[in-house]
C-alpha cells in the first residue's frame, strides 16, 4: 500500500510509492561529455575568470596568481548585479525591481578534479569555511535579505559543462519563497512546543535508527520521512543553531568529514548520480530591519541543514504543479542501500 | 541551463529594458528572476525534442486495450463492447497506480511526523486512438471532449468523501515525465490539498479580501490592455505568457469569464477552450521545434466551486532544460527569457 507522508516542517504531503519500490540500479542517467577546452578554474588559469572575490592561500601567495585553495569569483553570466539601488515599484497588478544581487562561483580545488569525495576532509572544511566567510561578508550589504549556497553537480543537476568541482552562492533582496515556508514551519512548531523541530527529528530518528545514513559527534545524516525525491537526504549538525556562518572550526570540521561520507556513500551507492545540495541557514536579522520582530525566536526555533537531491527522476507536471511528489524508493530502503557502501564507518546507534 | 557559462547561441536585439529584474507573483507571493539582459529565445535551448518514435506494442493502442486495467469510460459513437476497440476516447485507471482507491485513510502520527495511507484514485485518459498523433494534431471538438471526460470523471470522483481535491494534468514527452508517448493526460484524486494549491487559493483570498476583487480577473484586464504578453485569445479564453514566468514561453490559459471551478463550464466553453488550447500547442510546437510540456489544470478543490475569489485556468509549461539546485530549493526561479519576448515568438509562430 503507498503512503501518504506529511512533511513537519512545510507540511508539504508526499506520496511514498511502496509498492513498485526502485532500486539504486533503476535510475540510469547517462554521463555528460566532458568539454575540450582548457578549464578555466584549474590553478595557473586565474586570468581566465572575473578577478576574484576572496581565496584561501594558505602560502599568502598573491591575489589572482596560482596558491590557493578555494577561490570565490564573480559569476561570468550573472542572474543579478551587484551594483545600484533596488528600486522597488509597482506594475498594475504586479510588483517589481531591479535585478540586484550577488551571484559567485566558488571553485573547490586547485586540482581539476569533479566533486568532494576526491578531495581530503581538510579540504572540504575549507570549502565549507569559505561559504561561511561569503555569508558573513554579505550580510554586511543592507540590500540583501538571504544568500542561497548551493552545489548544481552534473549535467542533470543543472550543472555545467567544466567538470571542475564547484559550488555557487546567489545574494539575493528578497527571502525566498520555500525559505520562508520552512522558517515558518519551524517557528510554528516551536510556538507550540517550545523546542525546536530539528531537535525533535533527530532525537526521534536516532531513537528509530531506520531512516539514519551515518553519524559523527558533529553531525547526522537523514533520510526525511516525507523524501520527495529517491535517496534524498539531510545533514544536519547536532549541535542546536540557527545559523550557518557562526559554527565553530572545530564543529565545522565534523560536519565536513560527515558531508564528505555523505556523497561518498552516493557516488558508490548510486554511480556517480547527478545531485543538488543547498545550505538552509537563517536569512539576514538586522536589529533595525522593519522586520525584525518577525524573527524573534528564531535563534531557538531553527536549525541549520544541507539539503541533498540526487537527481534521479524526473520532475513531472504533477509535481511541479502542485508541490506534491511521488517519491518511488521509501526512505528507509535507500537507508539501507547506503549504509552497506560504508561499512568502516558504522557507528552505534543503527 | 549553467548558471556559471556564456550561453551558446546567439543573443537577439530587442526593447526588453537591458537589465534583470526581479518580480513577484500576484497569487502565491513567490519572486522570479527575468534575465532581460542575456535574454535566450527560441533556438538558444537544447533539448529533448517529443517525437513520436511508435517503437515496441503500445498499451494505448486499439486492439490492446486488454493490456490496461478495465476501463472506467469510453467513448464508442458507432457502438462496441467496453474494453474492445470501437473507441475514440477511453479512460482507464493507472496500470501502476502511485494511489489506490480501496480502503479508508487511517491517518495517524509517529512521534513528530503525520501520515495515512496512501488512498485515491490514479487515471489515465487516452485522448486518441491514433499512435501518431499528438494532442495538437485533434480537431478542436476532440480535444473538447477530452476536456469533457476530464469534467465526467472529476464529477464521479467527487462523490467519494474521502477526496479533496482532484488533479488534472499532461506530461508530454520523455523529458515532461511521460512514461508512454501515445497521447494521454492524467487524474490524480487526492485526500489532501497539495501544497501549492493551497497558497494560490490562499494568495487569492488574501487579494479578494484586501481589494474586493479577484486576482485573476485582475490580471486578465492587465494582460488584455498591455497586450504585449498576450500570444492568442478566443471569445472566452486569453492565452499569455504570465508577467511571472518561472520557465521560458511558460503560458497561462485563462477564461475571461470568472469561475472558481473547471466542472462548471458549460459545453460551449469547453469547444471555445479547446480551440485556445489547440492553438497555444501548436505555437509551441512550431516555434520550439515540439518541445516536451506539462499542463496542469488548476481549479477550486471539491465542495469548494462556488468560491468568488479564486478563478481556474491552465498552466501549461515546455520543458527547455533543467532546473538547478537553486530553483528546487527555494522556490525562486531563474528564467533566462522575459515572457513579452517569448509572447513575441509564439505570436510570429507559423501554425
Amino acid at each position: 500500500m503507498p503512503e501518504l507522508r506529511k512533511d513537519p516542517v512545510t507540511g508539504r504531503w508526499v506520496i511514498i510509492a511502496t509498492e513498485r519500490a526502485k532500486r539504486p540500479n533503476d535510475f540510469p542517467h547517462p554521463q555528460g561529455v566532458p568539454s575540450e577546452e582548457p578549464c578555466p578554474f584549474c590553478e595557473g588559469r586565474e586570468d581566465r575568470t572575473p578577478p576574484e572575490i576572496f581565496a584561501l592561500r594558505p602560502s599568502k601567495s598573491q591575489p589572482n596568481g596560482p596558491g590557493w585553495q578555494v577561490r570565490v569569483v564573480p559569476s561570468v553570466a550573472p542572474v543579478l548585479r551587484i551594483e545600484g539601488q533596488l528600486d522597488r515599484r509597482g506594475y498594475g497588478a504586479y510588483d517589481v525591481m531591479r535585478g540586484i544581487g550577488a551571484h559567485e562561483v566558488i571553485i573547490e580545488s586547485p586540482r581539476h578534479c569533479g566533486d568532494l569525495t576526491e578531495l581530503s576532509d581538510e579540504d572540504v572544511h575549507a570549502v565549507l569555511q569559505t561559504y561561511q566567510a561569503r555569508l558573513n561578508d554579505l550580510q554586511h550589504d543592507p540590500r540583501f535579505k538571504y544568500v542561497l549556497l548551493f552545489k548544481n553537480h552534473g549535467r542533470a543537476a543543472g550543472g555545467g559543462y567544466i567538470p571542475h568541482v564547484r559550488s555557487q552562492l546567489i545574494a539575493t533582496p528578497v527571502t525566498p519563497k520555500r525559505v520562508k515556508e520552512e522558517l515558518e514551519g519551524a517557528k510554528q512548531y516551536f510556538h507550540y512546543r517550545d523546542r525546536c523541530l530539528y531537535c525533535d527529528m533527530i532525537a526521534q530518528e536516532r531513537e528509530s535508527g531506520t531512516r539514519v545514513v551515518c553519524e559523527s559527534e558533529h553531525g547526522i545524516v537523514l533520510a526525511p520521512f516525507a523524501s520527495r525525491f529517491p535517496f534524498e537526504l539531510c545533514l544536519l549538525p547536532k549541535r542546536h543553531s540557527c545559523d550557518f556562518g557562526s559554527t565553530a572550526a572545530a564543529e565545522l570540521q565534523g560536519i565536513a568529514r560527515t558531508l564528505r561520507q555523505m556523497l561518498t556513500s552516493l557516488k558508490q551507492t548510486l554511480a556517480n548520480p547527478p545531485y543538488n545540495y543547498i545550505v538552509h541557514t537563517a536569512p539576514f536579522r538586522r536589529p533595525t530591519s522593519t522586520r525584525a520582530h518577525y524573527w524573534r525566536t528564531i535563534k531557538e526555533d531553527y536549525h541549520w541543514h544541507l539539503e541533498i537531491m540526487p537527481r534521479l527522476t524526473r520532475m513531472a507536471g504533477f509535481e511541479w504543479g502542485t508541490g506534491f511528489y511521488i517519491n518511488p524508493t521509501p526512505p528507509e530502503d535507500a537507508v539501507t542501500y547506503l549504509r552497506d557502501q560504508q561499512p568502516q564507518e558504522r557507528h552505534g546507534t543503527h | 541551463m549553467a548558471l556559471t557559462e556564456p550561453r551558446k547561441g546567439q543573443n537577439h536585439i530587442t526593447s526588453v529594458p537591458s537589465e534583470s529584474e526581479l518580480r513577484r507573483d500576484v497569487v502565491t507571493g513567490r519572486w522570479v528572476i527575468i534575465n532581460t539582459s542575456h535574454p535566450s529565445r527560441v533556438g538558444d535551448f537544447e533539448f529533448e525534442s517529443a517525437d513520436v518514435k511508435g517503437t515496441g506494442t503500445c498499451p494505448f493502442c486499439p486492439g490492446n486495450e486488454a493490456m490496461t486495467p478495465p476501463e472506467v469510460y469510453a467513448e464508442r459513437p458507432s457502438g462496441g463492447q467496453p474494453n474492445g476497440p470501437g473507441w475514440t476516447l477511453r479512460v482507464v485507471p493507472n496500470k501502476f497506480p502511485a494511489l489506490q482507491i480501496e480502503g479508508d485513510l487511517q491517518r495517524r502520527g509517529i512521534g513528530i511526523f503525520d501520515m495515512s495511507r496512501g488512498v485515491g484514485a490514479h487515471e489515465v485518459i487516452v485522448e486518441s486512438t491514433n499512435h501518431q498523433w499528438q494532442l495538437a494534431d485533434l480537431d478542436a471538438p476532440d480535444i473538447a471532449r477530452t476536456l469533457h471526460a476530464y469534467q465526467l470523471r472529476s464529477r464521479e470522483l467527487r462523490g467519494d468523501q474521502r477526496l479533496k481535491y482532484v488533479l488534472i494534468f499532461k506530461n508530454h514527452g520523455v523529458a515532461a515525465g511521460a512514461s508512454l508517448e501515445h497521447t494521454h493526460s492524467q487524474l490524480i484524486a487526492l485526500p489532501v490539498v497539495p501544497i501549492r494549491v493551497a497558497d494560490e487559493l490562499n494568495g487569492c483570498a488574501q487579494h479578494f479580501e484586501y481589494r474586493d476583487r479577484c486576482a485573476y480577473c485582475d490580471v486578465l484586464h492587465q494582460e488584455l490592455e498591455a497586450r504585449e504578453r498576450v500570444v492568442c485569445e478566443t471569445s472566452a479564453f486569453a492565452v499569455f505568457a504570465p508577467y511571472v514566468s518561472r520557465f521560458p514561453y511558460e503560458l497561462c490559459i485563462l477564461p475571461k469569464f470568472h469561475r472558481a471551478d473547471f466542472l462548471l463550464v458549460p459545453d460551449d466553453e469547453l469547444q471555445d477552450l479547446a480551440r485556445a488550447l489547440r492553438e497555444a500547442l501548436r505555437r509551441l510546437r512550431s516555434a520550439l521545434k515540439n518541445p516536451a510540456y506539462n499542463f496542469i489544470l488548476h481549479t477550486a478543490p471539491i465542495e469548494e466551486g462556488n468560491r468568488e475569489d479564486y478563478h481556474w485556468h491552465f498552466e501549461l509549461m515546455p520543458t527547455l532544460r533543467q532546473v538547478a539546485g537553486f530553483e528546487w530549493g527555494t522556490g525562486f526561479y531563474i528564467n533566462p527569457t522575459p515572457p513579452e519576448l517569448a509572447a513575441e515568438d509564439l505570436r510570429n509562430a507559423s501554425i
